[in-house]
């Protein structure tokens, strides 16, 4: 296979074709089957479990080091059982012929074996490895006698790597850890760099060549200019060759991160450079893992990770390791040792300072921690009375004072040279910028949070259905404090909300025309059965004149605007000269016509309640620096003009719980983001394709007008519908999308204050599927007033509706999938309520997330656990 | 509630006769076909080299008569003439490149024929311009919406489109500077849509050109510098798609005319200059259709679709010319869809991606699959999304829910067949 792929050339890359170089190139050696070691087949690096895609068959000659990464990976896995180990999926499978060419390899590089790779934090598995090289110049390789030694050596290393890699198959997980994965701080056993300064993969260079390479940050491989873009293919997690891809970088190469380098710059265009510098800083395997850093001796989780990173004023070169940090003064330093600098205050990572963390043996305590005679000898330069061993507090700007005692004594950096001494004492400074910002740190909810870490942790819920704009909009007003809705974005509502009022008005004139026929129709019926009424002329004039009928101005007003609609061009026509008419349309709507006509709004299904609302403000609304209103906000149809999809994100449960217990959040929480999406539900159907997109989310919000049951519209076939029932195909349509087939349901049932007013008048039954709704209301009580109308139970008529239409969508969906539905009620037009409901969402989500930690156990979560919310 | 009624009989009646007339028309059509099956092929259907990925010269179908009726005949006269079916090893095809970058599913790719320049749209929010010949990438834009569906280079190269679930069709121009966060400005958002952006692509030989397709049933011809619709094709009109329109693809050749793909099992065909109607409709999917790609000569183009199937109809007759559909599987009753198709550059192979990651590589004329990419060494682990070829045929690039793109090309030893 190796020669097949060497045969022939797939690359687009340009042959070498510089000057002729001063010496021999290395020929491949002709293929000898009989020389082949078996077990050599099975000596594949294991690839990480993340690298899924693999390059083509690289031919790679194994330098002695590369071989020494080869066997001590391969030295764990089972190393004396006869059947070799499976291969890792897909992996590059050294060939055979790379051991042979190794054995000339090896013997002509055997001058320069390499040394240990230069990693200061870790003593490593490498040198233990090195003295077993020599051995292997023999191709028949012998495993059983090389690897037991080699084992020992790995069983050094191991209590390192104890607690890592628990997303590993659990079954490989050691051998695998221990070859592949290693952690970052400790020595990386897949790290093949050394002195030889051949390329990894074609092996030319050497000498002079040997600065034009490009090594991998992961493994320390150096390729050539000719070779470097085919090892490292599209460099996702910057400069890895692609096996490493996954792996976390060699500490020792940490600093070059994102550092550009002139193979780099000479193969690629200076765009693309860049992208490969931005993707190696920010991707998430590049970064510092948060398990290799101690602070306090408590291992830190990423989130606190991130938050140490993120203050103002963090460590600089941090690197795994042991390290203390006193919260109270910002004191940071590694275990053991001196402060080496002084960070943020009041951060909350890792564990309580120990009173030996710096190691120091003064009797002298700050904050707790015994400090070193250098820090003594500032303290003594500093002015501070240091007699009878003292026990100093001292604060963040550098203010002490002795333990139990509240008098501040003085201020540590007061004096100039303290500041000037301290360099050589090789002691920290504070830095300006430490102070001043001592209390943002805490406040981390307005903190940028770095790439890798928002997909992570933003949880997506997605809400569909009636009122769920309504929805999105309260929670801008919620949790976007400063500016929940941008300039355009208001733009584009008071477009939409200025020609919504003609399409309002044109409901309203379309109804006044068929009102003002029916009244004449009907007035007609009338006169000829009244022969004693007055003349023909004069009932000729009467006739004309309605309840309904306008004066001549705003008739022919109307019929020009009901002409436009009819020709389709109301959208041109009307954003526009909005202000121009604006007049018109209020004197239109302050017409008793008209109003006679709203009077009659039940008979008009087009008409929305929100109509006369905006109508009533008609001339402020068309105004052009009419600014609008929250309630306007709340109040117009739609978010932005396609109206298509609208999402806003928001985080920090404490900001939403407001002062309601805050639940001891964990910090995790606080790194959580949420982000609402709302769908159009116009576009759904069946076989709705993009609802793919959306199978990230953790929950589906589906929202449900309780007022809709005894309402109707129109669909494109002219056929009569109920809207509750529309509403029960669309959720049956989307719980049974195969997007979301595992996913979580809530249903909201909004507008529940109209199911409260009409629920008296207009029966619930009358919507087919609520037929069987019997409430149960004991007589005596139906027959007094209607408005107190409460059952045996003490819930009234439209609680136990609204009950009621929540039962039966939770039979539906436990029909449908035989799981439980979440249900909720909402009044989309109270915040409160609004923000109950999405954080019972929320709630909803950390629930099924640590459902599975305390097993199934449903009965603990009540049936109802939301009250209703009016 | 009487009138209602009525209403309902009326509707119901009419409803049926409409069916039954549709299904007369289709009889009928069926019955024209096999009138005149082979014997119509009076005119040799290929001349010249069939397959050709390098040249890019030769035509497969360049003297195909018009008159090519039956269903199948094509396969039939071709063997007839001796014509041996396209073979393929596994190591003919090969992946030679494997664009990694994006954090989440690709969606949709499109690749310039100028520069070498490949852009991908994936569902992490993201627009990558990858280089082709370092498989670099050159640019990385982050979209205000990451729900995107579709995206397209400009032919100049100078600019990208992109379009998804926020109803526009945003403009990004690729010598912009970008901002401290890194962040690319769009210099031009297209709104008018009312519903999802399925599918965006420049005019090829004008770039201020760009004809979307959307959700809202319609497709749209934008004057980018302006960002006003040139004109609007169904919708309103009575001839235009009943649901959503999911592609579209512009007549090389003639680039006036170009046609659209959609949900209600349609492709209609549309001259840009007459945008009241569709010039032709073209039946025969069971499913909706969601690829449409016309053949390198212009004359015919090829559908993938819902019900499994990949069509090839001839754009002037309006004939269904070849189907390509697989074998059921054994074990598996449901068919996999096809998610998008491309045509080499000589037409002799249509590649075809579907749901469940295979990549077919059918042969055009015989209807036998040459080759599956989804078996190869280094295929995809997800879903292939969207395909595309490069201008000069050397070379695939398959898209997937996998995250990655991943270049195939011909490895060239071969002779042309």
């Amino acid at each position: 296979m190796a020669a097949g792929a060497s045969a022939r050339d797939y690359s687009f890359a340009a042959e070498y074709d510089g000057p002729p170089l001063p010496y021999s190139l290395p020929r491949a050696i002709p293929l000898d089957l009989s020389r082949i070691p078996l077990a050599a087949l099975s000596s594949s690096p294991p690839a990480s479990p993340s690298a899924s895609s693999s390059p083509l068959p690289v031919v790679r000659p194994l330098t002695p080091s590369s071989l020494c990464s080869a066997i001590h990976a391969h030295a764990h896995p089972a190393p004396r059982s006869a059947a070799p180990a499976p291969a890792a999926g897909g992996a590059v499978v050294d060939s055979p012929t790379s051991v042979i060419e190794n054995h000339h390899a090896a013997a002509h590089h055997s001058a320069e074996l390499p040394s240990s790779p230069s990693d200061d934090e870790g003593a490593g598995g490498g040198p233990e490895a090195l003295p077993l090289k020599p051995r292997h110049h023999q191709p028949a390789v012998t495993f059983a006698e090389t690897s037991g030694s080699l084992l020992q050596s790995s069983d050094d290393e191991d209590e390192y790597e104890e607690e890592e890699d628990e997303d590993a198959d659990a079954g490989e997980a050691r051998p695998r850890a221990a070859a592949g994965q290693s952690s970052g701080s400790l020595s990386p056993a897949h790290w093949r760099g050394g002195r030889t300064r051949g390329c990894y993969r074609c092996g030319k260079g050497g000498g002079f060549w040997g600065r034009d390479k490009e090594s991998c940050l992961a493994c320390g491989a150096r390729y050539c200019v000719g070779c470097v873009l085919r090892a490292m293919g599209s460099m996702p997690e910057g400069r890895k060759c692609l096996e490493c891809i996954g792996r976390p970088v060699a500490e020792s190469r940490r600093g070059a991160l994102g550092r550009g380098s002139r193979v780099l710059r000479r193969l690629l265009s200076a765009a693309e450079v860049e992208l490969v510098m931005r993707s190696e800083r920010e991707c998430a395997a590049n970064q510092l893992r948060a398990e290799d850093v101690y602070v306090n001796g408590t291992k830190l989780s990423p989130e606190e990770l991130v938050v140490l990173q993120g203050c103002p004023c963090p460590p600089s070169r941090l690197r795994p390791g042991f390290y203390w940090y006193d919260k109270v003064s910002g004191f940071w330093g590694k275990e053991g040792h001196k402060p080496h600098c002084i960070i943020t205050a009041n951060l909350n990572v890792g564990g309580s300072l120990d009173q030996k963390a710096s190691n120091g043996n003064t009797g002298i305590l700050i904050n707790g921690r015994e400090i070193t005679k250098s820090e003594l000898q500032m303290l003594k330069l500093a002015g501070v009375q240091c007699a009878g061993k003292p026990h100093f507090w001292v604060n963040a700007d550098g203010t002490y004072q002795e333990e139990g005692q509240k008098t501040v004594k003085g201020k540590i950096w007061d004096k100039p040279i303290v500041k000037l001494l301290s360099p050589v004492l090789s002691l920290p400074t504070p830095n300006k910028a430490a102070n001043q910002s001592g209390e943002d740190a805490v406040n981390i909810v307005n903190r940028v949070i770095p790439d890798y870490l928002e997909q992570r942790t933003t949880q997506k819920l997605l809400l569909v259905g009636s009122g769920a704009s309504t929805i999105i909009k309260q929670a801008k007003f919620l949790y976007k404090s400063g500016k929940p809705f941008s300039v355009d974005e208001r733009e584009d509502l008071k477009l939409i909300i200025q020609s919504n009022i003609y399409n309002y008005l044109i409901i309203l004139l379309e109804g006044r025309e068929r009102f003002e026929e029916e009244s004449l129709a009907d007035r007609r019926k009338i006169s000829p059965s009244d022969p004693s009424s007055s003349g023909c002329c004069e009932s000729g004039v009467c006739d004309e004149v309605t309840e309904y009928s306008l004066i001549p101005r705003l008739k022919a007003f109307s019929d020009w605007i009901l002409k436009a609609m009819a020709l389709g061009n109301l959208e041109d026509i009307f954003p526009a000269a909005s202000r121009e008419y604006a007049p018109l349309v209020e004197e239109l709507w302050k017409d008793p016509a008209i109003q006679a006509t709203y009077r009659r709004r039940s008979e008009l299904p087009f008409l929305p309640p929100t109509a006369n609302y905006f109508l009533d403000k008609a001339v402020d609304i068309s105004r052009t620096e009419y600014e609008l209103s929250d309630m306007d906000i709340l109040y117009a149809d739609g978010i932005t003009s396609s109206d298509g999809l609208a999402s806003t994100e928001f985080s920090s449960p404490q900001l939403s719980l407001g002062g309601l217990g805050v639940d001891e959040s964990d910090a995790q929480d606080t790194l959580l983001r949420y982000q609402l999406i709302r769908i159009n539900s116009r576009g759904l159907h069946e076989n709705c394709k993009w609802l793919q997109m959306f199978d990230d989310v953790r929950l589906v919000i589906f929202c449900v007008a309780a007022s809709d049951y005894d309402e109707y519209y129109e669909d494109a076939n002219g056929t009569i519908v109920n809207k509750m029932v529309e509403s029960r195909q669309l959720f049956e349509s989307i719980v049974l999308h195969p997007t979301f087939e595992q996913m979580d349901f809530l249903l909201l049932l909004t507008k529940s204050d109209l199911l409260e007013q009409k629920i008296n008048d207009s029966p619930l039954t009358s919507c087919d599927w609520f037929d069987d709704f019997t409430p149960l209301i004991s007589r005596n009580l139906l027959s007094s007033s209607s408005k107190s109308t409460r059952s045996s139970t003490g819930a009234t008529l439209p609680q136990m509706a609204a009950h009621y239409m929540a039962t039966k969508f939770k039979r539906l969906f436990q029909l449908l999938t035989d799981r439980k539905l979440y249900v909720s009620y909402v009044n989309t037009l109270d915040q409160e309520s609004v923000r109950l409901a999405i954080h019972y969402g929320r709630e909803i989500v950390k629930w099924e997330e640590e459902k599975p930690v305390f097993g199934a156990s449903e009965t603990v979560y009540s049936e109802e656990p939301s009250s209703f919310t009016h | 509630m009487a009138s209602v009624a009525e209403l309902k009989e009326k509707h119901a009646a009419a409803t049926a006769s409409v069916n039954s007339l549709r299904e007369r028309l289709r009889q009928r059509r069926e019955t024209l076909l096999d009138t005149d099956g082979e014997a119509s092929l009076s005119s040799p259907l290929l001349v010249g080299d069939p397959l050709s990925w390098g040249s890019g010269n030769s035509r497969a179908f360049a003297d195909c008569s018009v008159c090519v009726r039956l269903r199948g005949a094509v396969a039939r006269y071709s063997k007839s003439q001796g014509r041996a079916p396209v073979s393929f090893n596994p190591t003919d095809l090969v992946c030679c490149r494997t664009l990694q970058g994006h954090s989440g599913k690709v969606y949709s790719l499109d690749w310039t024929p100028e520069k070498n320049w490949i852009v991908s749209a994936s569902q992490d929010g993201r627009l990558i311009v990858w280089n082709a010949l370092t498989s670099q990438k050159t640019h990385a834009i982050k979209l205000h919406c990451p729900w995107v569906m579709t995206c397209a280079l400009a032919p100049n190269g100078q600019s990208v489109a992109c379009g998804g679930l926020d109803s526009a069709c945003s403009i990004f121009n690729l010598n912009s500077q970008a901002d401290r966060d890194g962040n690319m400005p769009v210099s031009r958002i297209l709104t008018g849509h009312k519903g999802y952006v399925s599918s965006c692509q420049y005019v090829p030989d004008q770039e201020t050109r760009l004809i979307t397709s959307s959700g809202d049933q319609t497709c749209v011809l934008w004057d980018v510098t302006t960002g006003q619709r040139i004109s609007i094709f169904g919708g309103e009109f009575p001839s235009g798609h009943t649901a959503d329109v999911q592609s579209v693809s512009i007549n090389s050749s003639n680039t006036n005319m170009f046609v659209s793909g959609s949900c209600d099992t349609t492709v209609r065909l549309w001259d840009i200059r007459i945008a009241s109607r569709a010039v032709r409709t073209y039946h025969g999917h069971e499913g909706d259709v969601n690829s449409v790609k016309f053949f390198p000569d212009g004359h015919r183009f090829g559908t993938g679709s819902d019900d499994g199937t990949c069509r090839l109809f001839d754009m002037r007759t309006g004939h269904q010319l070849q189907v390509y559909s697989r074998e059921p599987d054994r074990n598996d009753n449901e068919l996999p869809t096809v998610t998008s198709i491309a045509f080499s550059i000589s037409g002799r192979l249509l590649f075809a991606g579907y749901s469940n990651g295979d990549c077919y590589v059918w042969d055009t004329l015989l209807a036998e699959v040459v080759l599956n990419l989804g078996n190869l060494q280094n295929s995809h682990d997800g879903r292939i999304s969207c395909l595309g070829m490069s201008s000069d045929g050397s070379a695939l690039c398959t898209g997937s829910w996998d995250k990655n793109l991943k270049i195939w090309a011909f490895s060239g030893t071969r002779k042309i067949v």
